[in-house]
Order: C-alpha cells, then structure tokens, then sequence
C-alpha cells in the first residue's frame, strides 16, 4: 500500500531530546536488535512452570491494540484501518503481515524480525515462534474490528514453512485487557552533572547521526542498520512481559531467578548487538575515526545505546576493571512505575546486563561465551523504588 | 582481494570485502549498473545499494564493502556478486 502523507504523519516518530525518547502513534518505543528479542522471548516462554507465550501474547496484544487505536482516525474506513494495521507492523520494523483475507480467519506473513532473530541466533526450531505476531494479529483485530479473538500460528518460517500462517478463531474469549497505567514520572529538568566524558567522542554527533536515521522498515517490514536487524517496540510491551514474567516466577518462588535469566539475556545482547555494531560501515564511517583506545569505544557504546532509548545514562566512574554509570529515565524503571508503583527491589535487569555485557565487549578477550560472566553488574538504586536516578554498579569477576 | 567474516550480524554468513585500491571506482559502478546507483548517508558518512537480496554498505571511500545478505539469498545470488565483485573462493 502506498503510505500517503496522512498515515506518515499518524505514524511519525518524535523525539524528545532530554530523555532520548522515541515516540510514535502515542507509545514509546525503544530500539533493541533481533538477537535480544528472540532471546527474551526464548527465555519467558521457555521457563517451566508458567504461561511464557501466554504472557508474550497477551501483553502484544493489549499494547497493539492501544498503539493501534491512535493511530486510527475516526472517519477511516475498514479497509483503511486494515491498512494502517499492516502499516504500523512494517514501520516499526516486524516483517509483513498479510490482513487481506483477516475476513476468512486466514493471516500470513512471509517477513520477520522474530523469525530472523531466532535463526540468527538460536538456530532452527521445532516450533512455531511467532507468538509476537499472533498477539499482533489479536490486538488489530480488536482494534479494527471490537472483536476479541484467538490468533494461533500454524505454520512458520523458522520451521522452514515459505511464510508464517495464522488462523483466527473467533469463539468466546474475555475482553482485551486494556493497557491501563498511571502517567509517567516526570524526566528529570536539570541538566545531569559529574559525568565522565571523552575528549576524542563527540557523542552529541553520535546520538545526532543515529536519530537522524530513518528507522523504520523497508519494503519487508525490517530495519537492517549497524549489521543487525533493529525494531521499534513499545517499551509498555518490554514492561509487562518482564514484570509479567517475574511475577509468574515468584508464584513457584523463583522471581530471583527469573531476574537473573533477563539480565543474562541483556548481557548477552550488549556484547552481540554491540560487536555487531562495532563491525559495521556505520561505525567505520562516523565512530571508528573517533575512537583511539577502548574507553572511547565505551563511551560511544552508551552514546548509541541512548539515541536507541535505552535509558539516558551516563558514566560516572570508569577504570579497565570497573565501570559506574547514572541513568536518569531508563524504561524498566519508569514502567515499573506506571504499572506497578514503587518497588521494593531494583527492577532494571535490562541495563544491569547490558553494562556487564559492554564491559565484557570491549576489554574481555576471545569469544563471548568465554566473555561471559567475567564482569558481574548490580543496580545499587532505582527509580523505581523512589530514588532520583538508577545507579549500576560493573566490576570485574575475579 | 580479500574477504573477512563479520560476527553477529543480520545473516551468518556477513563478510567485508576488501577491494583492490585501483578496483574500488569500476566495482561500485558494476554494482550500480546491476541494482542502481548507491544512496548517501550523510552523517554516518556511509553509501548503500539496497539489492533484492542483501545490502551492499560501505563507508562514502566504497572499500571495504559489507554485504548483508538475506535469508532468501541463495548460492546463485551471491556467485553473480561475487562475479561482479572480481571475488573468487
Ligand atoms: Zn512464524
Ligand atoms: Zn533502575
């Protein structure tokens, strides 16, 4: 379909310079590659004991049902609102999905951020894996239609089927769980103090080139830029399925553990995202003239890191063995809040593992498994239980 | 010329070739007479042709060049690249 003028301004994204926010269609979005979010997936539906894909599915659904309802206008028609349905899943960079026989039960999908995560990362599988699209499919359905419906994948491209197909079922189900929260803390107005930077980073450039990007999708729905494949995801669906997850978890008395699986994942991802980017022209072309010793290389890290909406964070203390950094507006944090209230207990595992997992990146050795758990992080405060910033702590494992 | 694997990346089969000095200028242009002329982007002071099966990236000096394919790209694909890359296994 021809995106007109209309639909490009419903779908425009805005940046908010002081916490590095993406917003589109009224949600915020965050940028993470297709390596963390098939892992992320991997590990919430492959834990025992709980509805992992329950939990994936339904937090898909209820956001995209939301985001989908402000990006419709109330004159559309149905044809056009399918439209913008399609649209909105190509922008924010998750394949293709076909609605035109929605009408017959039947969606297909013959492009996949999931799908290219899962086989880029975690190999063939012996299921389907497209429980984001399934969610997808039911919160447009709702969206476009009112109605609440069951979305079950049939065949799927990671088992080696030419396009991932769905079948809808319209039986009797509960309403769509609407994505109710209370607002956001408000982003911090002064202007941080006490951070470490680089002479040689120019990390305003950085930040500046990567919002400067056209990050949506292309003719398949995906985002390949810096080697990976990126998206948009609504950082309301990153907090409900890690807030979904750890609580399912502390049902059987394992939320500690659920913990330390997601900071794992993120661990993971801050070293395989990062020395993707590292290996890209994008990196060659504009950050690689700036770097001149590995604490330059880190701080571009978190110069990109923020223009992707990680967290508006920053360095305070940094030596080859150990690293400290702020984050003033990371989204677990903030999510936590909305969904839940003040904490407890830290609640960003997300950031945790990915400082842990830039240390390991850029003064480990060897592969990264063998990086692996040779820097160990932990959140020593946090927004979410009522301080002014979240505050991690990376040292390395003796 | 040379190629290298890069990790992590979009296919797992991603290398960088490194052309030839005096090869850079008539490969870009066989490149661009196949699948159209490179865009430009400014700030990351990088080119790109977008082919149908994978994305020829560089920096704006169009060496070395990476090559992100496609799921879909098959053997074919990328022996027709590599005739047009002057690049033999
Ligand atoms: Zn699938
Ligand atoms: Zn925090």
């Amino acid at each position: 379909m021809a995106i007109d003028s209309d639909l490009a301004a419903r779908l425009a994204m805005q940046y908010e310079p002081a916490t590095y926010r993406r917003r589109i269609a009224g949600h915020d979005v965050i940028i993470h590659c297709h390596h963390y979010n098939a892992r992320l997936q991997r590990t919430i539906e492959g834990a025992r004991g709980i509805d992992g894909k329950g939990i994936i599915v339904g937090a898909a659904e209820t956001v995209f049902a939301d985001q989908l309802a402000r990006a419709l206008r109330p004159d559309d028609d149905e044809a056009r609102r399918w439209a913008v349905a399609e649209l909105l899943y190509r922008h924010l960079g998750f394949g293709r999905i076909d609605l035109s026989q929605v009408g017959a039960g039947i969606v297909t999908a013959d492009s996949s951020h999931f799908v290219e995560g899962w086989l880029a990362g975690l190999g063939e599988s012996a299921d389907n894996v497209c429980s984001f699209t399934e969610g997808y499919v039911q919160g447009a359905v709702y969206a476009v239609t009112g109605a609440a419906v069951r979305v079950r994948e049939v065949e799927c491209m990671a088992r080696g089927a030419e396009r991932c197909r769905f079948e809808v079922d319209r039986g009797e189900r509960p309403p769509v769980t609407p994505n109710r929260k209370e607002p956001p803390i408000p982003a911090p107005r002064e202007p941080g103090a006490g951070w470490l930077r680089s002479p040689h980073v120019d990390e305003q450039a950085i930040i500046d080139a990567v919002v400067g990007m056209p990050m949506v999708g292309d003719d398949a729905g995906l985002i390949p830029a810096f080697s990976v494949y990126l998206a948009n995801m609504p950082a309301d669906f990153y907090n409900r399925i890690c807030i979904g997850f750890v609580e399912a978890m502390r049902g059987l008395g394992r939320d500690k553990t659920a913990i330390r699986l997601l900071v794992s994942d993120a661990e993971h991802c801050g070293m395989n995202t990062f020395r993707g980017i590292m290996h890209s022209p994008e990196w060659d072309g504009l950050i690689a003239p700036m770097v001149r010793d590995r604490a330059d290389a880190l701080h571009a890290i978190i110069a990109i890191s923020n223009a992707l909406g990680w967290g508006d964070w920053h360095v305070t203390a940094h030596t080859p063995r150990s690293l400290a950094l702020e984050s003033r507006y990371g989204y677990e944090a903030v999510g936590y809040r909305e969904f839940r209230g003040l904490a407890a207990a830290p609640q960003c595992a997300m950031l945790t593992g990915v400082a842990a997992g830039v240390m390991e990146l850029v003064y480990g050795e060897g592969t990264v498994e063998e990086r692996y758990g040779t820097f160990s992080a932990r959140e020593e405060r946090c927004v979410s239980c009522g301080e002014a910033s979240c505050n991690f702590a990376v040292e390395q494992v003796e | 010329m040379r190629r290298e694997k890069v990790p992590a990346c979009v296919h797992p089969e991603t290398y960088k070739y490194f052309l030839d000095r005096d090869a850079v200028i008539p490969t870009w242009q066989r490149l661009a007479a196949r699948w159209g002329e490179p865009r430009h982007n400014t700030s990351f002071r990088t080119m790109e042709i977008a082919a149908p099966r994978f994305t020829l990236r560089s920096t704006v000096l169009g060496n070395p060049i990476t090559v992100l394919r496609r799921r879909e790209c098959t053997a074919d694909d990328v022996a027709e690249l590599h005739a047009l890359l002057g690049y033999r296994e």
